[in-house]
């Protein structure tokens, strides 16, 4: 080896003390050049897939799933997919399949003027259980020209958790009937 | 006492663990296993000088390859070598040629943000020629598998990337700038030299991947401000696990040889068979990448350095035969609604296979220019290399009959001395340039319809570069138009 090298690979060394001093941003492996032949291919033609998982959780396909509303979720789809259609007469707000919440937005009944309801669900778990949803409702009546909060019954709680389990089970015999 | 204790394990843990191991909290995840891979079937038009062989002299100076395979004699004997057979054959023009690859990738994820893993690459392009031997049933067919990169690698967010293995150096490939080769296969660094012949040496041979995958370590640096930086090594040219020794003698064979007979013709790597005089390669790439007024721009500068075997005599004694790989490369490119354009230009000594120049060559200096443009499913581009390497006027170096010393028999110009390394470097020189261009039409991701045309040319004044043809052919060109799909998974 020469001897003009040896600076250079002192700083090689240096490289690594310098990196843990200041921070820096992780550099990904796919912004790395390669001449790997699938790598090469995968990065032209634009592939979405990350090969066959044959061990391990496949996260990418748990998320691509997710974004086609699949079979990646973390609750049970029929309970969640009730709980949409349930509330879905009121605006929503956000649904989140994989923590199981649903958010609505307030929503005025046309037949009760100067009141107003939110509710949010949450689905609890994969199996289809009659615990496996939690429907709560909030209420705001109108006061002058300000929305104050009032009690909703109780009884409204457990009313919507019943029509969210009622319509789960029809989607599942519904289902079930499909796939016979 | 709880709250106290607790109170200072946090600050404990903030002090050490946030300063030396977790600058982020990340959730830990089992290593993941996947199977990948990608696919290529190409019909090619190949249209190249030196398609026939009329004289038969065997391969032209400086491509190397063994001799009994050299496709001479009475066509009804193959594998035989009858010097001074005439017409042996004509080529064709056309061909398909399809390739598949195979890869095992391991992606694992600790609670302190250490990711680690390991990739493992099974290609089935490993053989160029067959082998026919007479009465030979051993030799592998075209389309064996075999490994091409196998490394491991263990990243820190904050200390950045460590890679061992048998893959591209930081400037072999990882961290360059300027190739732009995204369209087609690649353009004039594309498949297209899967058709060609190699007389003539018409190949580019130059694209940083070529360097070769031979077994080593790397670091990569996180980045700051924009700059990465990554240095690599290799301790020889030998990739994969054994020593390389074809039997119990220490011989040239050997990963480890330092000096051996004939390192002299060691310079450019064998083909297929990882042997060359190359040694103790190391890299080092700095790398600027960022966005200057909606243009995203990547610029590297780099070095590649490494020694050579020495020469022996039968008396023992080492000459250094070899100019060191001594290779400077500096690339840029930019990107902006969806055009890419980049170049690169390369000097020092190094040849147009990546190998070591012979001592009083010139040293060699190439220049890349790419650019392509993306419009949704179709991708359009076009690049271009132009270089001038050592030619086939080089010192040859004999050893007298004690075996005691080697004499240079030809040196150019005539001052310098080989042996010692003083005078001027020959000017003798090979002019080699080609274009690209192509385009992909994405059928579906990760499926691509593909057309191509690269033309390469190769000219050296006065130099045979078609020993197959009489008189003297200093030029060798090839035009190929290549069409067919790639697919990856």
């Amino acid at each position: 080896m020469k001897k003009s090298a040896r600076p250079i690979l002192l700083l090689g060394f240096a490289l690594p003390l310098l990196a843990a001093c200041a921070g820096g941003r992780q550099v990904q492996n796919d912004e790395y050049g390669t001449d790997n032949a699938r790598e090469l291919t995968l990065r032209q033609t634009g592939a979405t897939t990350a090969g066959i998982v044959v061990f391990g959780v496949d996260r990418s396909r748990q998320a691509q799933d997710a974004a086609q509303g699949g079979g990646g979720m973390t609750v049970n789809a029929f309970l969640w997919r009730a709980s949409l259609d349930t509330l879905s007469f009121m605006p929503l707000a956000s649904a989140d399949p994989f923590g199981g919440v649903i958010i609505t937005d307030w929503y005025s009944p046309p037949q009760a003027d100067g009141e107003r309801f939110k509710a949010t669900a949450f689905v609890i778990g994969r199996q289809l259980r009659s615990d496996g949803v939690r429907v709560q409702v909030f209420r705001q009546i109108q006061r002058g020209n300000q929305w104050v909060d009032a009690p909703a019954s109780t009884a409204t709680n457990s009313e919507m958790e019943d029509r969210v389990l009622a319509r789960a089970r029809e989607l599942r015999s519904q289902s079930a009937g499909t796939s016979r | 006492m709880r709250k106290i204790l607790l109170g200072t394990t946090a600050v404990v843990s903030a002090v050490v663990g946030g300063a030396m191991m977790a600058p982020q909290a990340s959730a830990q995840t089992a290593p993941t296993v996947r199977i990948g891979g990608s696919f290529q079937a190409l019909y090619g038009y190949t249209n190249q000088t030196s398609q026939q062989s009329i004289t038969s002299s065997g391969l032209p100076t400086g491509v190397g390859g063994g001799s009994v395979f050299v496709p001479a004699g009475t066509p009804t004997v193959l594998g035989s070598n009858v010097v001074g057979a005439t017409n042996i054959a004509r080529l064709g023009k056309h061909d398909i040629s399809s390739n598949a690859s195979v890869d095992v990738i391991v992606n694992g994820k600790l609670a302190n943000g250490l990711t680690y893993g390991a990739n493992i690459s099974i290609n089935g392009n490993a053989l160029e020629g067959r082998g026919l031997g007479s009465a030979n049933r051993s030799n592998p067919g075209k389309t064996s598998m075999q490994i091409d990169e196998m490394y491991a690698f263990i990243a820190h967010p904050r200390f950045g990337q460590v890679r061992m293995g048998d893959e591209d150096g930081v400037m072999g490939g990882l961290m360059n700038s300027g190739f732009v080769a995204g369209f087609g296969t690649g353009g004039v660094h594309g498949a297209w030299e899967g058709f060609v012949g190699r007389q003539g040496g018409g190949r580019t041979t130059t694209a940083p991947g070529g360097l070769g995958d031979a077994s080593k370590i790397l670091y990569m640096s996180p980045q700051f401000a924009g700059f990465d930086f990554g240095a690599s090594f290799a301790p020889n040219f030998n990739s994969g696990q054994g020593n390389g020794c074809p039997n119990d003698s220490a011989s040239s064979f050997c990963d480890r040889a330092i000096a051996f007979s004939g390192a002299r013709s060691a310079g450019i790597p064998s083909a297929g068979s990882d042997f060359a005089a190359r040694r103790n390669e190391y890299q080092i790439a700095a790398r600027w990448r960022g966005n200057v007024a909606g243009v995203g721009i990547a610029g590297t500068v780099g070095y590649i350095g490494a020694g050579a075997a020495r020469d022996l005599t039968a008396n023992g004694q080492q000459f250094r035969v070899l100019n060191d790989l001594n290779i400077w490369q500096a690339g840029v490119q930019a990107s902006f609604a969806g055009f890419t354009l980049g170049a690169a230009y390369t000097y020092g000594d190094f040849n147009f296979f990546w190998g070591n120049t012979v001592r009083g060559d010139r040293p060699a200096e190439q220049l890349y220019v790419g650019g392509q443009y993306v419009a949704g499913p179709i991708t359009v581009g076009a690049n271009f290399v132009t270089g001038l390497f050592e030619g086939g006027n080089r010192t040859s170096f004999a050893e007298n009959a004690a075996g005691t010393t080697l004499t240079a028999g030809q040196a150019r110009p005539a001052a310098f001395n080989p042996v010692t390394g003083v005078g001027a470097n020959s000017l003798a020189g090979q002019r080699r340039w080609g274009m690209g261009i192509g385009a992909n039409y994405r059928l579906a991701p990760g499926m691509d319809l593909i057309a191509e045309y690269v033309h390469y040319s190769v000219r050296e004044q006065g130099r045979d570069l078609d020993g197959n043809r009489p008189g003297i052919q200093s030029r060798s060109f090839a035009n190929i138009f290549l069409t067919g799909v790639r697919l990856a998974f």
